[in-house]
């Protein structure tokens, strides 16, 4: 028997926000990202990978100005400025507009990468960590958001989870209210801070400021309870009368129906208040949660705007899913996928080393799951080995 | 039993001044449980008929426990939670546990305008609330952290300013302080968390309405 690694007192630490995926983890996060990447070829989408770092300015083009205090940082030898990569969809929106600019549209893409935020770590999030995700490009039509839901829930089926949510809201619709209501430049800013924080309380003091009358006020306050089934999509048309309202109504009463062919709404409801990003999305937006856990664990919606930023107008929807957020999901569930049995151990004694390389290849030709002793043993010590590894069959050559 | 159970509402209550009309507030609108008490030794406490859990912890730990979901729900001061600044649904302003939160400095050294202190040290329990404040003026300061008796640093020389809490005044005048400058005023405020807020809507939007409506009728 060998003998077993020495702990040591002092542990060799890692940053803050890192982390290390243990063979069981690592085990259960590629099998995660396997099924996702399978799923997300078989609706037609293809793989890209970009740069782990890029030059700071093309990072923040766009909203990105907002992310910027949280990027990590550091220098090239030309001393410009270079960050890693914050999230995956500014990368691929910069490749879209540049070097795949003649590709057929529409053009859809997917991803599977480590990304990385300096700021407090949280459930399922370091500073680095796991995305998996699509970017449908080229298409402003319903058609494309209601795939991307429905894509979005089948990954999370994929994925193994069982017990989740989407909820599906559209920033118009508080954009064309707000105009309804002509509320200034700055009440605007003051909604929509208020909104993004979810500070309701806020929100009862800004309809008061600005001096609403009150079937508005209503209107303003009664937007983050707009929660629930299709039935939502009725009961704020009835608040509104703006163009620009009622046509991000229509769009979500659309993807619905497309969502119902897809038969996908079980997992939806509506929910007008949630807008994630005011200057990122610009139409529908959605995230999905889970029970036992206090984050969503997928979110995304339209972004019409980034492409232009790049120099090459394209409208454009999709979503990333938290791989750390997922396995947590499953934990929490049960439902962790059980690890694959391992099926022999090939020991052998003095002198029957070759014998027991060739046996071992072919038995791994064979499909198996195989592991060599490095070095002669009594059959008792490879069957304790055996035992200790977890293999099913031990084959001892003598 | 799983703590984050869809049939149960978790909530979170502060010790100190805001837990007895949080649980009182909470009773008449149906959340309550046998056993609810400050000085209750056990940490959580379970009615399942009206299927409610009550989780009592120190005051700065609230936010916390909902952002993170270990609480759907929780009753927590607007300063408390500004200083956290974690992501949580705020929904409903509760009226009682009101605070002022305000600079002082001792009478004695009193400056003509309030730029006339950057630079200098300010000990408070609110470094964040105090940055933010300080930085909207256009100041600069250093700040040093205090868990308690704040008004003791700039008696022994740890700082020129204190920022803290008033709420009858007495201790500022019994250390020779004088107010100079307000920040905010605080009340307590119902929070939840993001999913929660979602995925147990119906029961937490009806709380909501509840208790406003108590709240109402408690100001008639």
């Amino acid at each position: 028997m060998g003998r077993r690694m020495r702990t040591r007192d002092e542990v060799f630490g890692i940053p803050y926000g890192t982390r290390d995926f243990l063979p069981d983890e690592a085990r259960e996060k590629r099998a995660i990202e396997s099924l996702l990447a399978e799923g997300f070829a078989r609706w037609g989408y293809d793989e890209i990978v970009t740069p782990a770092f890029e030059f700071v300015d093309t990072l923040t083009l766009g909203n990105g100005r907002r992310i910027e205090p949280y990027m990590f940082k550091f220098f090239d030898r030309q001393n410009r400025t270079l960050a890693l990569r914050h999230e995956m969809t500014t990368p691929i929106a910069r490749v879209v507009a540049s070097r795949m600019k003649g590709a057929e549209m529409p053009l859809k893409l997917f991803y599977l990468s480590p990304v990385y935020r300096y700021e407090q770590a949280q459930t399922g999030r370091q500073c680095e960590f796991y995305q998996a995700g699509v970017e449908f490009m080229g298409s402003d039509s319903e058609a494309a958001d209601a795939e991307i839901v429905a894509l979005a829930a089948t990954s999370m089926k994929n994925a193994g989870l069982k017990n989740f949510q989407i909820c599906l809201g559209q920033v118009d619709f508080i954009h064309g209210l707000m105009q309804e209501l002509r509320l200034d430049a700055n009440a605007q800013e003051a909604v929509k801070a208020a909104l993004e924080a979810h500070d309701l309380v806020g929100l009862r003091v800004l309809a008061d400021q600005v001096g609403l009358v009150s079937k508005g006020k209503e209107a303003l306050l009664a937007v983050p309870l707009l929660h629930g089934g299709a039935e939502i999509i009725e009961k704020a048309r009835v608040m509104t009368t703006n163009g620009q309202s009622l046509c991000a109504l229509d769009n979500l009463h659309a993807i619905y129906r497309l969502l119902q062919a897809y038969g996908a709404e079980e997992y939806v409801k509506f929910d007008l208040g949630m807008i994630r990003d005011f200057g990122y999305y610009t139409g529908m937006v959605f995230e999905a949660y889970t029970p036992g856990l206090g984050f969503p664990l997928c979110g995304g919606g339209r972004y019409d705007r980034l492409l232009s930023d790049f120099g090459s107008a394209c409208p454009a929807t999709g979503f990333a899913l938290g791989i750390e957020r997922v396995m947590l999901a499953l934990e929490r569930e049960n439902l962790k996928p059980s690890a694959p049995q391992k099926d022999i151990y090939i020991s052998y004694a003095a002198s029957k080393r070759e014998d027991a390389i060739r046996l071992a290849e072919e038995r791994r030709m064979a499909g198996k799951i195989v592991e060599l002793s490095p070095s002669e043993e009594t059959r008792d010590e490879a069957t304790l080995r055996q035992t200790a590894k977890g293999y099913r069959e031990l084959v001892y050559i003598e | 039993m799983e703590i984050n159970d869809l049939d149960y509402l978790t909530v979170a209550l502060p010790k100190g001044k805001l837990f007895s009309p949080s649980a009182e507030l909470l009773a008449k609108a149906g959340l309550s449980a046998e056993g609810l008490e400050e000085s209750s030794r056990k940490l959580v406490i379970v009615n399942d008929r009206a299927k409610v859990k009550f989780i009592i912890s120190k005051t700065a730990d609230v936010p916390t426990y909902v952002e993170y979901g270990a609480a759907d729900i929780g009753v927590i001061g607007k300063d408390v939670l500004m200083e956290s600044g974690q992501d949580v649904y705020e929904l409903l302003d509760l009226g009682f546990g009101r605070c002022h939160l305000m600079m002082a400095v001792p009478e004695a050294e009193r400056r003509p305008h309030l730029e006339d202190y950057a630079h200098t040290r300010v000990a408070t329990k609110f470094p964040r609330i105090a940055e933010r404040f300080f930085g909207e003026h256009g100041m600069q300061m250093e700040y040093i952290k205090l868990n308690g008796s704040i008004e003791l640093g700039p008696i022994v020389g740890l700082s020129e300013s204190i920022v803290d809490i008033v709420e009858t005044g007495t201790t500022l005048r019994e250390n020779h302080l004088v107010e100079i400058v307000s920040i905010m005023d605080a009340t307590a405020r119902l929070i939840s968390n993001r999913v929660s807020f979602r995925m147990k809507f119906e029961r937490i939007h009806r709380l909501v309405e509840d208790l406003q409506e108590i709240l109402r009728g408690d100001n008639k």
